[in-house]
């Protein structure tokens, strides 16, 4: 029997047979300008020549899965002829949800895995719970690890010890790459070039450029100088979709201080915005946001588990998703944690090699391992108890 | 020091605009910030298409399923009700706030407790003063010319 391996994100599928390799392909649907007519299902999006203006169609809201109409297409096109071709009944599959997940979204996931795609056996788990395998598969004498999880909707902080989840020890800070594409619009749209449509685009603009700063005053004052001097400043040439299909930065000495560009592109300077957005991460409260940033939300958690783990959590805080690869991410946090955790405890925040699949990767080996069989739910067992059964097993 | 020798003539025009109270800024923010958590901004290219003329169909919703691949009728049908709620609807549900053990309203992280940064709502660079009208920051005069012409009364509430 295969198993099927699927962290199902709010921005991105994670998906892939246990004993292959993992693909990332969007979760949602699109529509275009140019084809209106057509809804473009998750990796569909390649087709779309000029995905300018692209219209986004999402199965999740605030990071809960509620659209399961889009939900179901994308899966049925994961798991169809043209993608993975599974064979239901003799595939297992593991899949995640968001922490603390509804229970009538819990249900749903119940009987559309059981009765809908009558997949053999089932494990349905958190990615937290996938990553926290993978770290202590690779550091075996690790006791404790606590993990941030940064994704499209918010980011969470989760501490495990062993494979304990410590609920009480969860926090969710209201910021994920979702809110800061949407801010990285907002103000452009108001400084320079109207761009509120152009989700797709900012969203690799905000990937291309922005940088979680080491000295934020600094930087300010740096970004704010005139001409050579500011060495914060960058120039992002828009892609058109026919002579540039993507954007990019202007190579530093190509850019022009003062004054236009002689060749006709369309241009976006982006100063204070490369580092104020991913500032959010670190300070929700610059945009209204009345919570913790992420460093003193991890002090938070780690502050409210027994005393002696205090130690273990703060040397083995793990960086997963794809919202904290920005450039200078883990260095900022580790030195913030670093003057706010007690003095004679060492602090060291990891970044894996690649955090977006990083709890892929924990699902994996879970799936090759020995009492894999023992924590799923059969569909046999599912006919049998129903509900009750997966309540029983499954720590959401 | 500009700033403030100019400011008496400041205040006897700001006592002429209208003063935004304390709940209608609260309200703007929070508009604010749900437009962050919006998926577009433009409308769905499919209904904006143009009208069609008198032979010509668009499929509607439930066409857009594909027919050829008939599903297996399962339990889905009864519990179709449960697929259509949103977000609101389904935490509301929950039941979470009398709830003893962690959950997803207990995990929200606190507010902080460092003290607020302040940026110029026009340049995003650290600003100093506050709009009388609206409670917006600025941070230089020229910004704050901006800000009355651009954001300040003009954002319908
Ligand atoms: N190199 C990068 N720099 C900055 N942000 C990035 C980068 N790569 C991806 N992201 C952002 O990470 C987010 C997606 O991360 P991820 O795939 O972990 O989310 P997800 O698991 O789908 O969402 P969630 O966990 O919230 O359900 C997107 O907002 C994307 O823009
Ligand atoms: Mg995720
Ligand atoms: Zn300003
Ligand atoms: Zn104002």
């Amino acid at each position: 029997m295969a198993t099927l391996v699927l962290d199902n994100g709010a921005y991105s599928a994670k998906i892939g047979f246990s004993q292959e390799k993992v693909r990332v392909i969007p979760n949602c649907q699109f529509r275009s300008k140019t084809s209106r007519l057509k809804t473009f299902t998750a990796n569909q999006l390649d087709e779309i020549k000029d995905p300018s203006g692209l219209f986004y169609i999402l199965p999740f809201q605030k990071g809960y899965l509620v659209n399961w109409d889009v939900q179901r297409k994308v899966w049925d096109h994961l798991f169809g002829k043209e993608m993975f071709k599974v064979d239901f009944t003799d595939t297992s599959v593991i899949i995640t949800e968001p922490y603390f997940n509804f229970s009538s979204i819990q249900e749903s996931m119940n009987e559309i895995l059981f009765e809908e795609y009558q997949f053999q056996s089932v494990l349905r788990t958190n990615a937290g719970s996938l990553s926290a395998h993978h770290f202590f598969s690779s550091r075996p004498s690790e006791l404790c690890c606590l993990l941030v999880d940064g994704g499209f909707s918010f980011t969470h902080i989760i501490p495990y010890c062993r494979s304990k989840k410590m609920k009480e020890g969860i926090r969710r800070v209201n910021v994920g790459g979702k809110l800061l594409t949407n801010h990285l619009k907002e103000i452009i749209s108001y400084r320079q070039l109207h761009v509120m449509d152009e989700t797709h685009v900012i969203n690799q603009v905000k990937e291309d450029v922005c940088y979680v700063s080491q000295q934020f005053f600094k930087d300010m004052e740096i970004s704010q100088m005139k001409g050579e001097e500011n060495t914060v400043v960058r120039d992002y040439v828009l892609p058109d979709f026919s002579s540039i299909k993507k954007g990019f930065c202007k190579p530093r000495e190509e850019m022009v201080f003062s004054g236009k560009y002689k060749t006709g592109e369309q241009i976006l300077r982006l100063a204070n915005e490369r580092f104020a957005v991913p500032e959010m991460l670190f300070h929700p409260s610059d945009i209204g946001i009345q919570e913790m940033g992420i460093p003193e939300a991890i002090v938070h958690s780690i502050q409210s588990l027994p005393e002696e783990m205090h130690a273990h959590f703060f040397q083995n805080i793990v960086l997963t998703g794809g919202n904290i690869l920005f450039p200078g991410f883990r260095e900022r946090l580790e030195a913030e944690l670093r003057a706010l955790a007690p003095a004679h405890l060492p602090v060291s925040v990891l970044l894996p090699d690649n955090p977006i699949c990083y709890p892929w990767e924990g699902g994996k080996l879970l799936a090759d391992s020995p009492d894999y069989e023992e924590i799923v739910v059969t569909r046999e067992d599912f006919e049998e108890n129903g509900h009750f059964i997966c309540e029983e097993k499954f720590d959401i | 020091m500009v700033l403030e020798k100019k400011s008496s003539a400041r205040v006897e025009a700001d006592s002429r605009r209208r003063v935004l109270d304390e709940a209608t800024r609260q309200r703007r923010l929070s508009r604010q910030l749900e437009a962050l958590e919006k998926d577009n901004f433009q409308d769905d290219p499919l209904s904006s298409l143009p009208p069609p003329g008198p032979t010509a169909r668009l499929p509607t919703f439930s066409e857009t399923e594909e027919p050829e691949k008939k599903k297996r009728k399962t339990r889905g049908d009864h519990f179709k009700q449960r697929f259509r709620k949103n977000f609101t609807t389904l935490l509301e549900e929950e039941n979470l706030s009398d709830r003893a053990e962690p959950n997803y309203l207990s995990a929200e992280a606190l507010p902080s407790s460092l003290p607020p940064r302040l940026f110029c709502c026009v340049c995003g660079f650290p600003s100093h003063y506050t709009c009388t009208t609206c409670g917006g920051r600025y941070c230089s005069s020229k910004c704050l010319l901006t800000h009355r012409e651009t954001r300040c009364l003009k954002w319908t509430l």
